[in-house]
């Protein structure tokens, strides 16, 4: 999201036209949307209200102190560093500064201390964390976040080109999206053609050597569900695993470059809403426990 | 605020100078700029500056100096203050640089070829001869489409009326490409905003034109040629650039030894064997290319390319011997070449200049010695220059036994008073002079050239020269919309 925010505001300083953050809001917020397209041509309010505002459930803000709060109940579950990692994100996002860069000053410097902060958390993790069960549900989470993120992106950017079809040749379109993917550069280094929508939705959906693709994210939500196993309710786990194998058997099996951008729509969503499905039954099953 | 700023603010005599016409008016196209720069405080802008050198260091765009066998990191100086160019002058330059290239490219392929500019004598033989850029080596080689220029920075500076004349052609590796698209990200986090506000012109598109024309030139009729930039390696001051443009494209960065010749075919090596190299964007002098053909002592070439080039297996931007072009000797007759190959008049002037090879003009030159600007035929990046009215008498009469000895070698043309540009130097503006290098592509869709360029700035007071290597820094270069 932060990566996304960061090119979003990239691209807006680029354009000489009035530039619109409606499909960054359409992804990210959960509020009334009509109310929020009032303030989308102000990339500040945008990145304020994205990061910043109290009332936005999924602010940077409202989330980090979540996840402050959700670790500091599990304390004595998680490594100290973890623990301290977090918590001084916390920090970074409660500073005062944060928001003098984003209102007056520089927002890109309030992005880059955010998206260092999760840097920092995710090599933290990866390097002290047990390999058990709770490192195996947090990785299950994360790409589970990160496949339905990709997915959305494609989704909206897609039906954007659908009202405006000029986009389908503009460089600087899918250079934005794959940036705030991060895979530009790994898309210039598999494909030699200049920007093609199937090659991206290739890239996006099926590579597997793409940390964000659908595809990478279903094998590592597999690999770390197996893990489960020993610990599981061996009918849910049987259930589960299913649902697992058959989605990311979906995702391999599917011609995604032979679609229309109606059937592509009806598909992103369909594997949206098999992957809000696996979510909801791994909180069913695994931590709502009565 | 800015009323201090501007009332001490000393334009130079006999100067015109970008931004203020005299006194405290400024011109036209800066007023959106100063409108918004005149808010920010003292105190924000000594931020900005630390800001713009925070993140030059943290992206690594740094030269290395080495001292006492210790490497000091330093960044190429930039001053925060943008140049701003307004639609009319682009177009303008635009124009004339379009004309020019194409001129010197249709000179290129007649000078590798039949030499008619030389039956005509429209140039004199000698020139072309004498000058250690022409290479025999490229006589009827075939040069896909006939483009021997394919990227060209043209350096250009404005007298003290204004006027734009072309100071120097870059045509073989010209460098900087990197800090106009550096410069830009830069300022677009300096000033937040107000890039779009004042309606310029984007440059980022720079390096997908490059790669468009790159591809386009491959020998092999495949959809997927592989594409090189061939680079001296991590010790060459411009190694920053090189890897920059590398990964902005997505082609593989190499070293000579990166790639063999076999069968006349070029060959890198990769984990999984061979593979063949179809375009090789090369940032290596003619002269290191090819150790069989050229200096037998490179390393940084590939023993065979030339044989691999003139059978037409791979392409090679810019082509071999442009160097005959953007001799300076050579640069005199540009106009002409304009006039006899295209039948058009220049749009860009030449600044005068006088061939020390030619008794009379020698000593014209030597009599008027302190007005004078004398330049190696064949240097670049501003050393071995001696600048008439600056320099010592000594280092005048010294100069003139290094002229004697060789005169070929040597061009003067009378000091111009470069245009100046407000710097935001230690907490206030000051003039500091500056040229322009806009960088243009050739391919087989044509000339095009980014809207903007590299703006270099002499930042030491006083002085005329612009180069990186002597102390100059950059600007970010602003083309306006309208």
């Amino acid at each position: 999201m932060l990566r996304m925010l960061k090119t979003n505001y990239a691209s807006s300083q680029d354009t000489i036209q009035e530039f619109t953050w409606k499909p960054v809001i359409r992804i990210f917020s959960s509020d009334d949307e009509n109310e929020l397209l009032n303030i989308q041509h102000d990339s500040r309010a945008v990145i304020e209200y994205l990061l910043l505002n109290r009332e936005n459930q999924n602010s940077i803000l409202n989330i980090v102190t979540l996840a402050r709060e959700n670790a500091r109940s599990v304390q004595e579950h998680i490594p100290k560093d973890l623990w301290q990692c977090l918590n001084e994100y916390y920090h970074a996002v409660k500073d005062e500064k944060l928001l003098w860069y984003v209102q007056k000053d520089d927002p890109v410097t309030a992005l880059d201390v955010l998206i260092k902060q999760v840097m920092l958390y995710n090599g933290t993790a990866d390097s002290v964390m047990e390999r058990g069960e709770s490192r195996s549900f947090m990785n299950i989470g994360k790409h589970l976040e990160r496949s339905i993120q990709s997915v959305d992106i494609l989704d909206i950017k897609f039906s954007s080109i659908s009202s405006n079809p000029d986009l389908l040749t503009d460089i600087s379109y899918w250079k934005h999206l794959l940036l705030s993917l991060g895979g530009y550069e790994l898309y210039l280094k598999t494909y030699r053609q200049g920007f093609d929508a199937k090659n991206i939705i290739e890239l996006v959906m099926l590579n597997n050597d793409f940390p964000r693709s659908a595809l990478y994210a279903m094998h590592n939500i597999e690999r770390y569900f197996n893990r489960l196993k020993s610990e599981s309710n061996i009918e849910h786990y049987n259930n589960l695993s299913f649902k697992i194998g058959r989605l990311k058997s979906m995702i391999t099996y599917s011609s995604v470059n032979t679609m229309n951008e109606e059937q592509l729509h009806h598909y992103l969503t369909e594997i949206r809403a098999e992957l809000f499905g696996i979510g909801n039954l791994l909180n069913e099953y695994y931590f709502a426990n009565s | 605020m800015i009323e201090d700023f501007i009332k001490n603010y000393l334009n130079h005599p006999k100067t015109y100078d970008e931004m203020f016409l005299n006194g405290d008016h400024y011109r036209d196209h800066y007023s959106n700029f100063i409108n918004n720069f005149s808010k920010e405080s003292l105190e924000n802008l000594n931020k900005k500056e630390e800001l713009a050198k925070k993140l030059f260091m943290s992206q690594g765009i740094t030269f290395t100096v080495y001292d006492s066998g210790e490497g000091i990191e330093k960044i190429f100086p930039f001053d925060i203050i943008p140049r701003i160019i307004t639609s009319t002058e682009w177009s303008f330059i635009e124009k004339g640089i379009k004309q020019r290239l194409k001129a010197l490219n249709l000179f290129l392929k007649d000078i590798y070829s039949n030499q008619f500019i030389l039956k005509d004598q429209i140039v004199p033989i000698n020139v072309i001869y004498s000058c250690p850029h022409f290479l025999r080596e490229m006589h009827n080689v075939n040069v896909l489409h006939d483009i021997y220029i394919h990227i060209a920075g043209i350096d250009l500076i404005r007298d003290h009326d204004g006027t734009f004349y072309v100071l120097e052609d870059n045509l073989r590796t010209p460098s900087g490409v990197s800090y106009m698209l550096e410069n830009r990200e830069i300022t677009k986090r300096l000033f937040p905003d107000l890039i779009p506000q004042c309606g310029v012109r984007s440059v980022t598109e720079y390096p997908a034109i490059l790669y468009k024309n790159l591809m386009s030139l491959s020998p092999r009729a495949v959809s997927n040629p592989t594409i090189v930039l061939l680079s001296p390696g991590m010790y060459n001051s411009a190694y920053y650039e090189h890897t920059t443009l590398a990964r902005l494209m997505g082609v593989e960065l190499v070293e000579g030894r990166d790639l063999v010749v076999k069968n006349q075919k070029v060959f890198m090596k990769t984990t999984t064997g061979l593979q063949q190299v179809d375009v090789i964007y090369r940032r290596v002098d003619d002269d290191y290319l090819d150790p069989l053909v050229f200096n037998p002592n490179s390393v940084l070439g590939v023993a065979g390319l030339m044989g691999a080039y003139r059978k037409g297996n791979v392409a090679i931007i810019n082509a071999i011997g442009n160097g005959v072009a953007d001799d300076k000797a050579v640069y005199t007759y540009v106009p002409d070449m304009i006039r006899y190959y295209l039948n058009e008049e220049p749009i860009l002037k030449n600044v005068p200049t006088y061939q020390l090879s030619n008794k009379d003009e020698l000593d014209y030159v030597f009599a008027n010695i302190n007005t004078m600007v004398i330049k190696k035929t064949n240097g670049s990046g501003g050393y071995g220059m001696l600048m008439g009215h600056a320099a010592s008498e000594q280092e005048t009469d010294e100069y003139k036994i290094e002229v004697l000895k060789d005169p070929r070698n040597f061009i003067a043309q009378p000091t111009i008073s470069l245009s100046s540009a407000p710097c935001f130097i230690n907490g206030k503006l000051a003039p500091r002079r500056i040229d322009l290098r806009p960088f243009a592509l050739n391919g087989p869709d044509g000339i095009s050239i980014v809207p903007g360029g590299l703006t270099r700035v002499a930042l030491k007071e006083g002085s005329l020269v612009v180069n990186s290597s002597q102390g100059g820094g950059s600007k970010d270069t602003w083309v306006l919309t309208s």
